[in-house]
């Protein structure tokens, strides 16, 4: 081989490692018996806040309509359905969205983390997509940190005045892309590289997952997008129930 | 790749009665990257059919739970084949699930696990300092023998753990398992959700597939173009049908008598003594093999 | 007199500011009444069935459940009395095994459980689906979905038995069961309430008519007096049964005498032949 080719060859080696390794990120939930169990226990620890809040909200909700439980749960199960498409992306590699943008715009980030540990639950013990002793972890990642993001975003540029399809764009995109970068924050801190030590990790896990991730959270965006248009224009009666004005 | 939202949706997790029929005469031949039944709903077919079915659940939970945190604290890759044998042998021996069947189970979360822990065997460097090296262009891709052993053990130790839930799942239908946690006192509001969540879920995926089919039918994907705007019809529609269907489903519970709890009669159980005392005697064994592997 | 064992008064429904459903109701209905209710898609049959069960809370209007006015607190008594069989079992059926299904409506009622299994069983045995118990009721067909939607609410034992268009999407074999089921369900005193878009199975069947159109009933009465008042069937958009007009042909060619007779169906015609031939 010449010069050239052996570094074509090389680069061509280091894309294929690239997309070889990126599930182990972008499968997005971190897989049952990844996490040491003290991550584990911390994880969940750091969860519990969240989910009592979120579940008092909901509670109170339900108690004051309890029609608007047929949308809180379909939220839910919408959540399931995104989360679960493991989209074969053009590279070969596996990856896929979060769903939880729309939860959080429609009934606020405490709720979400309730209906995103359900999920997670039910992809743990019926699929094994992510896994029971990184429950905690997951639910941080997907159904809070993303989430809160998504909310922020939400109502900051709400209140900014900017236009309500992109503000809604933004909110489940840049929500979606933050759940990854948290999980790469979680999956650094457990397996910090050997030399490079978190930071050299934490380069590795968030490169791989970017290739993938970007486009998907442009469609979970736009998937966001012509949901919540579709109930407002179609679903009034159940978006004033749970009180959400547009 | 919008083709393969819709396909995996299908795929995933819905089982009408016609493909659940199939299931029984078509042996199915694995294909990863094919998500054929191992969807939520024919995992549950799989619990309803199961030969253990009517043992206690809870016992049927706790056995599992304890064997799959005992395969993660133990972290021995002893203990995690010995849990992965275990839970084969319940599952088939005394569950009766086919060996194919519960190998297909096994072949998704098998594919992620090894493709996970590629990453962590695998690091990067500006210089060679693993006992393997592959020089790119800007750097090192290593290897070491420790970060090897350190794979293997995390392949084994998450498959156990895996397998171990599997006794669960494959036994339980998931109904049983909401009571399980409704007897453990979880708040009554988050069965109900789980219960309904798990039930919007085959309303979603039903819906989206009748869509789907339909517009497949008048020609709504022959092209590119054509497929943008069939999936953004199917899309913003998807979510109100559903939504509309579901809460034709609340009504419906409402008119009989339904009031914020999912009641259900339960067959008595009794769990036998010989099944506890199996189980304490297994995790004692267990226990004496990590602490004279220690 | 009898005392109407359910009474409507002046019921208006709406589902948004727009359009109202229901256009003031009035209705009483009395025990052991077979009533088939037509009209076409959309003229309110389900929302006033959804009214009268509680699941909707009717704008205005009264209803009374055996003399008792229906309010907040007694709606759970009312939901006792009246069930409804859906049309799309799909959305009626919430279990995963047919016994559990079975058991919500009777666990829901918070009875004891000795109570629940042997009224679980009674009902499997009367839908003659005993042998499904431990299925899910997902994976059956539709005609066997139909039997346990029944079959849910027979356990419930209420005295009001709605069905929403229970024939539609039913195989001939099906169809055929679920008349039988429904004939037997009047022997036994209940009382029952049928939409239908089968004018003969409602000409054949009932003994009472209720024509719904835009959201107001605007006529009640006999089948024959329904049927052969051409003047609702035009207004609801209904077609004559086929036995009627078979008859009345007969009669106005002159081969049967205008006895007024009226069979309603097949059988009943064949055995007023053969007893005029004898």
């Amino acid at each position: 081989m010449t010069k050239n080719e052996t570094k074509v060859f090389k680069v061509l080696c280091f894309l294929c490692m690239l997309f070889a390794v990126s599930p182990a990120v972008s499968a997005m939930h971190i897989m049952e018996g990844y996490l040491p169990p003290t991550f584990c226990v911390a994880w969940g620890v750091i969860c519990l806040p969240f989910l009592f809040l979120g579940f008092t909200r909901l509670n109170r909700q339900v108690k004051e309509n309890r029609k608007s439980m047929t949308m809180i749960a379909m939220a839910g199960a919408f959540i399931f359905v995104i989360s679960s498409l493991k989209i074969p992306s053009v590279t070969g590699s596996c990856s896929h969205m979060t769903g939880t943008g729309l939860g959080a715009i429609l009934f606020g980030p405490a709720a979400v983390s309730v209906m995103g540990l359900i999920v997670l639950l039910f992809q743990a013990i019926l699929l094994a997509h992510g896994g029971l002793s990184t429950l905690g972890a997951n639910c941080f990642s997907m159904a809070i940190a993303g989430p809160i993001i998504s909310w922020l975003i939400y109502k900051g540029l709400g209140k900014a005045g900017v236009n309500r399809k992109v503000t809604v764009f933004l909110a489940a995109a840049v929500g979606d892309l933050f759940t990854y970068c948290v999980t790469s924050i979680q999956l650094a801190m457990a397996y910090p590289s050997a030399e490079g030590g978190f930071q050299a990790s934490l380069v590795k896990f968030l490169g791989v997952f970017a290739t993938t991730q970007v486009p998907l959270a442009i469609i979970e965006g736009i998937l966001t997008v012509i949901v919540v248009i579709a109930l407002e224009s179609f679903a009034q009666s159940e978006l004033k129930a749970i009180h959400f004005n547009a | 790749m919008r083709e393969c939202v819709l396909e995996g949706q299908i795929n995933g997790y819905e089982q009408n009665a016609g493909s659940c029929q199939n299931q029984k005469i078509h042996r199915h031949r694995h294909r990863i990257g094919h998500h054929h039944d191992n969807g939520g709903s024919s995992i549950d077919f799989y619990a309803v059919n199961s030969g253990i079915r009517h043992v206690d659940p809870v016992l049927k939970v706790v056995f599992s739970l304890l064997l799959l945190l005992f395969c993660l604290a133990a972290d021995q890759p002893v203990i995690s084949v010995i849990a992965i044998v275990t839970a084969a042998s319940i599952t088939v021996l005394a569950g009766k699930l086919p060996v194919d069947r519960y190998l297909s189970v096994l072949t998704i979360p098998l594919a992620f696990i090894l493709m996970g822990s590629i990453a962590v065997a695998i690091d990067f460097s500006g210089n060679p300092v693993g006992d393997w090296n592959l020089f790119l262009h800007w750097g090192y891709l290593y290897v070491t023998k420790e970060s090897l052993v350190h794979m293997v053990s995390l392949v084994l130790k998450a498959f156990g753990a895996v397998s171990a839930m599997f006794i669960m799942t494959l036994s339980t239908p998931s109904f049983e398992l909401f009571s399980v946690l409704r007897k453990m006192h979880c708040p009554a509001l988050l069965v109900e959700l789980m219960h309904m969540i798990y039930r919007f879920i085959f309303i979603l995926t039903t819906v989206q597939r009748n869509m789907r089919i339909s517009a497949e039918s008048r020609l709504g994907f022959c092209d590119f173009r054509t497929s943008c705007y069939s999936f953004g019809q199917i899309a913003s529609n998807l979510f109100i049908v559903s939504l509309k269907k579901a809460n034709a489903y609340y009504d419906a519970m409402e008119a009989r008598c339904y009031d914020g709890e999912f009641l259900f009669l339960e067959e008595e159980t009794k769990v036998p003594g010989e099944l506890i005392l199996g189980a304490v005697v297994y995790f004692a064994a267990l226990t004496l093999i990590w602490w004279m592997l220690r | 007199m009898r005392e109407p064992i359910l009474q409507v008064d002046n019921l208006y429904y709406a589902y948004d500011e727009k359009k109202t459903a229901l256009n003031g109701i009035n209705l009483s209905i009395y025990p052991g009444e077979r009533i088939a209710i037509v009209g076409s898609n959309g003229a309110g049959k389900s929302t006033f069935f959804l009214n009268i069960n509680g699941v909707l809370s009717p704008e205005e209007g009264e209803i009374r459940l055996n003399g008792t006015p229906i309010t907040r607190k007694t709606l759970p008594k009312l939901r006792r009395h009246i069930g409804i069989v859906f049309q799309d079992a799909d959305n009626q059926i919430v279990a995963s095994s047919v016994k559990a299904e079975i058991s919500f409506g009777p666990m829901n009622l918070k009875l004891p459980k000795s109570e629940v299994i042997s009224r679980v069983e009674q009902a499997m045995e009367y839908m003659n689906i005993t042998e499904f118990g431990d299925r899910p009721p997902h994976y059956l067909s539709g005609g066997e979905k139909k039997r346990v939607a029944i079959a849910d609410i027979i356990a419930m034992q209420s005295e009001v038995i709605i069905f929403d268009e229970p024939c539609a999407a039913l195989d001939p074999v099906n169809a055929a069961m679920l008349e039988d089921v429904l004939i037997r369900l009047s022997e036994e005193g209940k009382t029952l309430l049928i939409s239908t878009h089968d004018v003969d199975f409602a000409y054949r069947w009932a003994e009472r008519v209720l024509v719904f159109c835009e959201g107001e009933v605007i006529a009640d009465g006999t089948p024959l007096e329904i049927f052969r008042n051409r003047v609702i069937l035009d207004r609801a958009n209904l077609k004559r049964p086929t036995m009627l007009d078979v008859y009345e042909s007969l009669v106005d060619a002159g081969i049967l005498p205008d006895e007024g007779i009226y069979p309603r169906d097949a059988d009943a015609l064949k055995q007023y032949l053969q007893k005029r031939n004898s």
